[in-house]
């Protein structure tokens, strides 16, 4: 058991330090909690739920191609170990799996799997309709007190509405 | 990024006699000292079919990178039914050479070059060659062209192959695995169908619980014999009787458990009806034929060639799975409304056939459970054919009033179909009887009368429901709906059964009958209307359902296909 | 003192069991796959335990094969996590509802 007395000293010290700490904090520190002090801090804002952490799904594909070509070295270990055995064969054979790892990662590069940098819209965008614009889509109505008598005091058409606007229903008037 | 790790792995299988040697220095293994000889000692042949196939899938990609995108919509599935077809080419070539030849391992004794093996790559290809037929079609309909689900689909089979092949638990593994990571990412495949993403995490999940499973079987086993080789195995259990034999049992338990989950045997199955209604409709053809035989490839090796000394220990628990798999799935089927599932039980009962053959542990019950699978495989291609077909676009319709009345809107298709249904219901002058009738032969021979009668019994229960689904397609479609349920006997089974029938999702499928199927699922039973329009048959669909129905009516009233799985019983 | 042999594979059973047990009691995915990665490399472990026992390479040798296929296996998982889950807000088992029968 002599040889882990080492190991269970450093646990030992590594758990009376981080206990020894806490306790510290405790005890020395001065504690008068009040609320404005608990919650907290988002420019002065209370926040109403905890906000979801998303980031962009490349990191993810980045991360699972790197895992794959990282684990490929595996093979090369013990194919080194006994390179002067295997000769001639192990080097056509090591030259076959590394062709294979290079189509693939040539399939990757055609798709634009390592495209970094700036996002490209990989998504055509639907093709913008130019006789759509507010005209057309966004009907005038009329306000009550301008039907009175049949007649309004200018004509409708010529009323700013933002409002009615939906966003982004089309392009603005020319 | 799916095709380079399985690629990764169909590179590992060729560079597997360089990790399996000795490395301690000074104490070089036969193994290594026969790579200094100057002559390869890879004998390629003897893996032909993998090579075609996992060159070809490597092909696909490097045109596909080439190519701009959507290029040739045709030229993918094309080139796959030309490797596949060259696959079974290599197949015949290498049965013919086997005949030749003694049967011998290869390749560090990684693989067994015997007729069992051959018979499985060809089945395989065929089965592949029908995949890629059938996806056609299917995926230009629903907009999901592209070069990936071919390539998959190549590496799922070369997995497979690995597995019939495979002359020790961690080949197997690993063929397991490479068919199987294939497998998840062709049932999640349909992007914009959420049921399919769906599937493909509860497959990945419980097929890869599976795989542990296996695993630690198969390091038990090696702990208890001192080898992972077959033959090894079987020698040294043999020579040796063990004092306390509880690692050597628990090894082959798990071994059986982890293989059965593969091949969707009763206590292990229920992954298998939600993988089969969330995979897109070719591809569930495809896995049926494809993942049960390599499943039962892999079954066959470990029980019969590993642990054939331990027979005793192995055969009651395959007993108990097979009767509880061809009831289990005869009677759940009844309950199924939607085709997929349906065919999902089916398949969980049919897949019990197989097991009497195992279960019988003799030259004749391989004979039929291999002249089963070989039948099946075109079976079931034909059937998801038909489904594929019904189903309409976005698989909006699979519930079982889509394929009412088919008989009046393709008299030709429907006909096709029956003869499906009639072949795994085990009618005469199909292949499903002589297949059905050689493994019950088998089980007779071996004195397991119980278990002939209840494989018998569930032919009989199986019949009801395949019965069911015949008459619906020659029912008118404009009977009054609401007096469906009560007027025949036949049509029973379509109530409602709690928990089987729960009311389903609306956004399950954006097609009308989907929402329309959710608002009568919790009480009244009504079949929906069948679709509106003319099912259209594309040709490559036409071409593997004629080829499909011709060889289901060939092997049921001939004996080639019958010798030609007799004489792949000749292990290694 | 040596830790004899006996003691790894008790081990390794102990976290293959963990590992289990985690895949069917817990309801996040990513920390299934978690248990899926204990279940395969408690399997390592006993592999390499009865290698040395046995005084045979073939068990170190299965390993790499584990390890590649392991690192294989979770990669395609997480492909699938992140196709479905890009537009759901956690990752759930629990949310996984529409399949049934």
């Amino acid at each position: 058991m002599d040889q882990y007395l080492p190991i269970v000293l450093l646990l030992v010290v590594a758990l009376a330090f981080a206990a020894g700490s806490f306790a510290a904090s405790k005890l020395l520190g001065p504690s008068r909690p009040t609320g404005a002090k608990t919650g907290p801090y988002e420019s002065g804002i209370v926040p109403q739920a905890p906000v979801a952490a998303r980031f962009p799904v490349r990191f993810f594909l980045v991360a699972m191609i790197f895992i794959i070509f990282d684990i490929e070295v595996i093979f090369l270990y013990p194919w080194a170990v006994i390179y002067h055995q295997l000769n001639t064969f192990g080097l056509a054979e090591m030259a076959a799996f590394a062709l294979v790892v290079f189509v693939s990662f040539a399939y990757l590069v055609s798709n634009g799997a390592l495209d970094w940098g700036p996002v490209k819209k990989l998504a055509r965008k639907a093709p913008v309709n130019l006789t759509r614009t507010t005209t057309s889509t966004v009907r005038r109505v009329p306000r009550p007190d301008q039907l009175i008598d049949g007649m309004s005091p200018r004509p409708v058409d010529s009323e700013p509405e933002p409002t009615a606007e939906p966003v982004g229903a089309g392009a603005p008037e020319a | 990024m799916i095709g380079l790790l399985s690629h990764t792995l169909v590179g590992q299988t060729v560079q597997a006699p360089a990790t399996g040697c000795q490395v301690t220095p000074g104490k070089v293994t036969g193994l290594c000292q026969a790579f200094n000889s100057l002559h390869i000692p890879v004998e390629y042949r003897t893996i032909l079919p993998l090579l075609v196939l996992s060159i070809g899938a490597l092909v696909l990609l490097v045109i596909s990178a080439v190519l701009p995108k959507r290029s040739r919509p045709g030229l993918y599935p094309l080139l796959t039914v030309i490797i596949s077809g060259l696959a079974a080419g290599a197949s015949v070539f290498q049965w013919i050479d086997v005949g030749n030849h003694a049967a011998t391992k290869a390749i560090g004794n990684q693989i067994f070059y015997d007729r069992f093996s051959v018979l499985f790559m060809l089945l395989i290809s065929v089965a592949t060659l029908f995949g890629a037929l059938l996806s056609d079609s299917y995926l230009q309909r629903e907009g999901l062209d592209g070069v990936e689900a071919y390539v998959l689909m190549l590496l799922a089979s070369t997995g497979a192959m690995l597995m019939a092949a495979s002359a020790g638990t961690i080949m197997l593994f690993l063929g397991l695995e490479i068919m199987s990571i294939a497998l998840y990412v062709m049932t999640a495949y349909h992007r914009r169908r959420a049921a399919s993403g769906e599937g493909g995490l509860k497959y990945f999940i419980l097929g890869s619980f599976s795989s542990a499973i296996f695993l630690y079987g198969a390091a038990l086993a090696y702990g208890a014999t001192g080898t992972t080789q077959f033959d090894e195995m079987s020698v040294f259990l043999a020579r040796t009787t063990l004092p306390n034999d509880g690692i050597l049992l628990g090894g082959m338990a798990l071994l059986i458990v982890g293989l059965g989950f593969k091949v969707a045997a009763v206590p292990f199955h229920f992954w298998s009806p939600d993988v089969y209604e969330a995979a897109p409709t070719p591809f569930t053809g495809y896995m049926a034929a494809v993942a049960k035989a390599a499943g039962f490839a892999g079954l066959f090796r470990v029980l019969l060639e590993g642990f054939h000394s331990q027979e005793a220990n192995w055969r009651p628990a395959i007993w108990l799975i097979a009767v509880l798999t061809l009831l289990v799935g005869s009677v759940l089927a009844i309950a199924q409304r939607d085709l997929k599932r349906m065919m999902a039980y089916s398949s969980i009962s049919q897949a019990g056939y197989v097991l009497i053959g195992l279960q019988s542990a003799s030259s004749q019950g391989t004979a039929g459970a291999l002249f089963y699978l070989l039948t099946y495989t075109f079976i079931i291609a034909g059937t998801f054919a038909v489904i594929g077909l019904v189903q309409g676009e976005g698989e909006a319709r699979n519930d079982l009033g889509a394929i009412r009345g088919l008989g009046r809107r393709r008299p030709g298709l429907a006909l096709v179909m029956l003869l499906f249904l009639l072949a795994q219901a085990g009618v005469p002058f199909t292949s499903g009887f002589l297949a059905k009738f050689y493994v019950i032969a088998a089980a007779v021979n071996r004195g397991q009368y119980a278990l002939a009668i209840i494989g018998m019994l569930a032919a009989a229960i199986a019949a009801f429901f395949y019965l069911r689904v015949g008459l619906l397609m020659y029912s008118s479609p404009e009977v009054d709906e609401t007096k469906e349920p009560t007027d025949g006997a036949a049509l029973a089974g379509l109530r409602p059964i709690p928990g089987f029938d729960t009311p389903r999702e609306p956004a399950l499928s954006q097609g009308p009958g989907a929402v329309a199927a959710s608002s009568d699922g919790d009480g009244a039973v009504a079949l929906l209307a069948p679709p509106e329009g003319r099912v259209e048959i594309p040709f490559t669909v036409g071409i593997t359902l004629a080829v499909c129905a011709a060889f289901t009516i060939f092997a049921g009233v001939s004996s080639p296909v019958l010798d030609f799985a007799k004489h792949a019983t000749t292990y290694f | 003192m040596t830790v004899p042999g006996a003691w790894y594979l008790v081990l390794a059973a102990i976290l293959f069991g963990i590992g289990a047990t985690g895949l069917l009691v817990r309801r996040n995915v990513l920390i299934m796959f978690m248990c899926v990665e204990l279940m395969l490399n408690a399997v390592s472990l006993t592999f390499v335990t009865f290698a040395r026992m046995l005084n045979d390479i073939g068990g170190q040798a299965s390993v790499f094969f584990i390890l590649v296929v392991a690192a294989a296996e979770v990669v395609v998982g997480l492909g699938i996590i992140v196709a479905i889950f890009r537009r759901r807000p956690e990752a759930t088992a629990d949310d996984l509802h529409m399949l049934k029968g």
